[in-house]
């Protein structure tokens, strides 16, 4: 449209209301918006912002005065043996949790599916423990993997087997610590597969069974495709929420033994607030934030191929 | 038609027995913790699977042990405030994100995109030193501020505001209405179910979370109820830890939110399923 014809059209009364309107509520908008949009601001795009500022940096207790560096911590990160032991002691919680948390979760959801008399009572026990504080849990885990007379070791002994030193072997911590996450996070995982099975069309099912398909058939042809939003949203959450494992570990094993259970946002905890080494800590910051980064913008996309514009 | 009824009737067999398996190994922990915290000392650590005396009084030492009261307030207090804050916020935002129109609202809503996933994990360092040059660590500013406002509330706010019918706002404005009427007599009274949502799994979120308390904090007075939870570990780490108070303290903390989940659970349900299917 030509500059002209605009002015014309904005001395037109009706067109300049429009335009006044419009301005108010834009104004309206941004203003309703403000509370959220500052404190998320400050609290969560300034300090995103300052913490990748931070990890070019190096200070510590002995050179208090921030010295840049530039990539010097990111390139120290690659060749930290610690940094290496985090990152798969991250991805070995995540595959496990993957591997062991979310198909017991899906089969969990088909059961509770069954419309059994007291699928209320299941359903309450098997999400509960993801509603109970993680410290607390860690503190029952803590008890019930003691070495001597904790049950699990109890239980090791009525098979025949010696006690096990479970917090403070190098594999078995981390073990425990998955072992807690599956316990606390599947009862979840059964209510958000739960949900995609009863958004499954009836009616598909059942023409399945017309055609003369049995249960597992109708299950591998019909639920299961339909369910693969479902089980796609539950592993990014899945691993959104392990590469954020940090409560267990600080409660059950403090990444002991000599960092064998130091998961990625312990080893942050640790270097930043127990030794001061902010740009290290930073620099991992910047690595766990990326990899949530990645992981957001594959739910995001997919979500946005399957359900469509408006959502 | 005989064996598939039989079938049919196998399989919900088999199906309640896996499910009651499964629910006993759900329960055995909290079992486990209740009948330490009763065990008297002797018992702790034996193979008995019910103490043979029952100690009530650990609950009244581990009461008296330590100000498990103060703690609590210093939970409820900060964790009240929080989600009162981010219901306001949350509200405010997601209205605008709906009903008003303007432009930047893609970007806008990219952004509360962005800081949901961001954890606190990451940015804890730079909000410290922010937050100490105010002089705020140790005060319950510190530990309510960060969360004043909230991607989630928005997003799960906007999510329970899709579904209330714009004609019903647009016929609001029609008869006069500012915006901040028809929030609060229209648009809030129809989303009653995702504020109890957005409220209850909020205030547990935030009831459970360790991570923050634990670095904004480092006072007696100041601690909050997981804080003080473990503390047990590495305060009173090793032989001398007596696992009945710990574990009778374990079921003080824990009280509050199974009865909370208890009450709720039907929003809780619909929390989970809200956001996982829709948005």
């Amino acid at each position: 449209m030509s500059r002209a014809l605009t002015g014309v059209l904005a001395s037109q009364p009706r067109v300049r209301r429009q335009i006044a309107r419009q301005i108010q509520s834009s104004t309206q908008g941004w203003f309703m918006m403000l509370p959220a949009l500052a404190f998320l601001t400050l609290f969560v795009f300034i300090p995103m912002a300052y913490v990748v500022y931070l990890s070019m940096f190096q200070s510590n207790l002995l050179t208090p005065k921030p010295r840049f560096v530039g990539w010097e911590n990111y390139i120290h990160l690659l060749t930290a043996p610690d940094f290496a032991q985090a990152l798969t002691n991250t991805a070995v919680l995540a595959a496990g949790m993957l591997l062991l948390s979310l198909p017991l979760a899906l089969i969990l959801a088909m059961l509770v599916n069954m419309r059994l008399w007291g699928t209320r009572v299941y359903r309450t026990v098997l999400f509960g423990p993801y509603v109970i504080p993680l410290v607390g849990s860690g503190l029952m885990f803590t008890l019930l993997f003691n070495t001597d007379g904790g049950l699990v070791n109890r239980i090791v002994e009525i098979f025949g087997g010696q006690p096990i030193d479970w917090l403070g072997g190098r594999r078995s911590a981390l073990a425990a610590v998955l072992i807690l996450s599956v316990w606390q996070y599947t009862g979840y995982y059964m209510l958000v597969f739960l949900a995609g099975l009863q958004n499954v069309p009836q009616h598909l099912r059942e023409s399945c069974q017309v055609d003369g398909g049995g249960r597992w058939s109708t299950l591998r042809h019909v639920t299961l495709p339909a369910m693969a939003p479902t089980v796609f949203f539950a592993i990014v959450i899945c691993l959104i929420q392990t590469f954020q494992t940090f409560d267990q570990v600080y409660v059950m094993t403090a990444g002991g033994p000599d960092g064998a259970s130091t998961t990625l946002a312990y080893y942050i905890f640790e270097k930043g607030f127990q030794m001061y080494d902010i740009g290290t800590s930073s620099a991992a910051s910047v690595v766990l934030l990326a990899m949530l980064a990645l992981l957001t913008w594959l739910q995001v996309y997919m979500r946005y191929r399957w359900v469509g514009e408006e959502s | 038609m005989h064996t598939k009824r039989l079938r049919s009737t196998m399989a919900r067999g088999g199906a309640h027995i896996v499910l009651i398996i499964l629910c006993v190994m759900c329960a055995t922990p909290l079992f486990w913790m209740i009948r330490t915290a009763l065990a008297p000392n002797a018992d702790i650590l034996s193979a008995r699977l019910w103490p043979k005396h029952l100690v009530l009084g650990n609950f009244a030492t581990a009461w008296h042990a330590q100000p498990f009261l103060l703690f609590l307030c210093n939970s409820l207090i900060t964790n009240l405030v929080i989600v009162a804050c981010q219901l306001g916020t949350s509200a405010l935002a997601a209205y605008s994100l709906v009903f008003i129109p303007y432009r930047g609202k893609r970007l806008l809503f990219f952004g509360i995109l962005l800081a949901m996933m961001v954890p606190m994990q990451a940015t804890f360092v730079p909000i410290y030193s922010m937050l100490s040059a105010f002089h705020l660590i140790n005060t319950y500013g510190a530990l309510i501020l960060p969360f004043a406002g909230s991607a989630f509330g928005v997003f799960l706010m906007r999510q329970g505001f899709l579904s209330i019918p714009k004609d019903m706002v647009q016929a609001a404005r029609v008869d006069g209405a500012n915006e901040w009427r028809i929030l609060v007599n229209i648009v809030l009274p129809h989303a009653k179910p995702t504020i109890a949502t957005l409220v209850l799994l909020d205030f547990v979120y935030h009831y459970n979370s360790l991570f923050w308390p634990l670095i904004a904090t480092n006072t007696n007075n100041m601690r909050v109820v997981p804080v003080a939870l473990s503390y047990f570990l590495t305060q009173d780490a090793g032989q001398t830890l007596q696992w009945n108070l710990a574990m009778a303290f374990d079921v003080f903390a824990i009280v509050p939110v199974v009865i909370l989940f208890l009450l709720g659970q039907r929003y809780f349900v619909q929390g989970v399923a809200g956001v996982s299917l829709k948005g």
